[in-house]
């Protein structure tokens, strides 16, 4: 599919780190080089198939736990086979790398393989973002509990949602400018992350008060998403 | 001198030697043969610790079971920094027991878990994996908050008991089927325990490369 996803808040793949995530049921290990290349590389070495995620980031090589041979940022091209010091690996024992980009505060994933990814997707004005929400639950069930309002604040009422397109909602008040813009992760066929962008800003000393409230909300959306996508498969629990 | 009755796969011994370690702590192992001979079953071992589990702790000859209380005997000794064991601080003594406490959950938990899976014992493992998933949730939630708040640690400021006690847990959930994919706080968490000066692995558990 050609089209950009945001995996992960920017600011939650330090350097050093390989951050494991899961796009439309591909398995990536994201991660940063030292020099702040992002990478998003299939979770698997190309030698025995073991997840890259278990092993380490060196700087501008990822090194792969299970034979230690190390993979460059960027290309994915294998620069050392330890066991073969003094032999150069060929051109073709790569990993295969997605393109994958940092703006507006997210790490975005284009999983099109073979063709130019599109223009990227932009959220204007992103000031701040909410904690990221693992749902059990498919896209759609949580697009629909989302269109049914936003519970921030208060309980009585709930902010007005809008759908910007099949992964893209804002939650505010309709005639006005969106507070929140909701990107939607499909995982698999039955989860979802939602990542919130937040629109205004708020005292240091009031941000962490608002992304509690905020992280509430989003836990209220994820148990009802959860509850009616249980409902819809006949009440047995998903996977 | 200190003695600890250890078994390598197990995750509450883990903790303690991971404690002695980032301590800095020579010390004697004594292995314990937990399968299949159940060394801890015999007359000796009972004797040293009734309830017949590893870890135990033997120090110049002060005797010490469960692996909590372990965690805390070694980090309020005389000369070990107050921040292993906060006891001058309130609030971080309040924060790190109730962490103690998850600790001891999840490790029930999970353990179950992994036995279920690696040694067939009998469990409900779909009750266990909720229930797991529920913990870790509440895990990465503090911990995604901690980050937001300028720290990176379970109970105060700098690492202590609280972090050492629940990362074996956490990083063997996998062996008992429980997926920590959704739990990104938690795996930037494990990168900076396993980053401690004095860290070591155990069999499961890798080390992480240097930070910056």
């Amino acid at each position: 599919m050609n089209r950009w996803f945001a995996v992960a808040r920017g600011t939650e793949v330090p350097r050093r780190h390989v951050g494991h995530y899961l796009l439309l049921g591909q398995e990536l290990a994201v991660w940063r080089s030292d020099s702040g290349a992002i990478n998003a590389w299939e979770n698997r070495c190309p030698h025995r198939g073991v997840r890259l995620t278990l092993g380490s980031c060196e700087g501008e090589e990822l090194r792969c736990r299970y034979h230690a041979w190390r993979f460059a940022s960027v290309s994915g091209q294998c620069t050392l086979i330890p066991a073969h010091p003094g032999q150069k690996p060929a051109s073709t024992v790569r990993v295969r790398v997605f393109a994958a980009v940092e703006h507006d505060g997210f790490i975005w994933v284009n999983l099109a393989q073979g063709e130019s990814p599109t223009a990227p997707t932009r959220v204007a004005h992103v000031l701040d973002s909410t904690r990221s929400i693992f749902v059990d639950a498919p896209l759609y069930a949580v697009r629909e509990t989302l269109l049914d309002g936003y519970p921030v604040d208060s309980t009585a009422s709930r902010l007005a949602v809008w759908s910007k397109d099949a992964y893209c909602l804002s939650a505010g008040n309709p005639d006005h400018a969106a507070l929140v813009t909701f990107l939607l992760q499909p995982v698999t066929d039955f989860q979802t992350v939602i990542h919130g962008a937040l629109h205004t800003t708020v005292e240091e000393t009031a941000r962490l008060a608002r992304l509690r409230r905020h992280n509430a909300a989003m836990g209220t959306v994820r148990d009802e998403a959860e509850r009616r996508a249980a409902a819809a498969t006949g009440g047995g629990a998903t996977a | 001198m200190i003695r600890l009755y250890d078994h390598e796969l197990s995750g509450n011994c883990y903790k303690v030697r991971l404690l002695l370690s980032l301590l800095g702590e020579q010390y004697e192992r004594v292995p314990v043969d937990l399968h299949p001979i159940r060394e801890n079953r015999t007359a000796w071992f009972l004797a040293l610790n009734p309830h017949g589990q590893v870890p135990v702790l033997d120090d110049s000859g002060f005797v010490l079971c469960e692996s909590n209380a372990i965690l805390v005997y070694l980090a309020s000794r005389p000369g070990v920094p107050d921040q292993w064991y906060p006891r001058n601080d309130v609030q971080a003594l309040g924060r790190t027991a109730r962490w103690l406490e998850f600790a001891t959950r999840l490790s029930g938990i999970i353990s179950a878990a992994r036995n279920h899976d690696l040694m067939q014992e009998q469990a409900d493992i779909g009750a266990l994996r909720s229930k797991a998933r529920s913990l870790l949730r509440v895990l990465d939630e503090h911990l995604w908050f901690t980050e937001q708040a300028g720290r990176g640690w379970l109970a105060g400021e700098a690492p202590g008991v609280a972090d050492v006690a629940c990362f074996p847990w956490v990083m063997l959930s996998g062996e008992g089927g429980i997926d920590r994919l959704p739990w990104p706080a938690i795996a930037r968490w494990t990168d900076r325990v396993k980053r401690l000066p004095g860290f070591v692995p155990m069999s499961g558990v890798f080390p992480a490369s240097p930070g910056l």
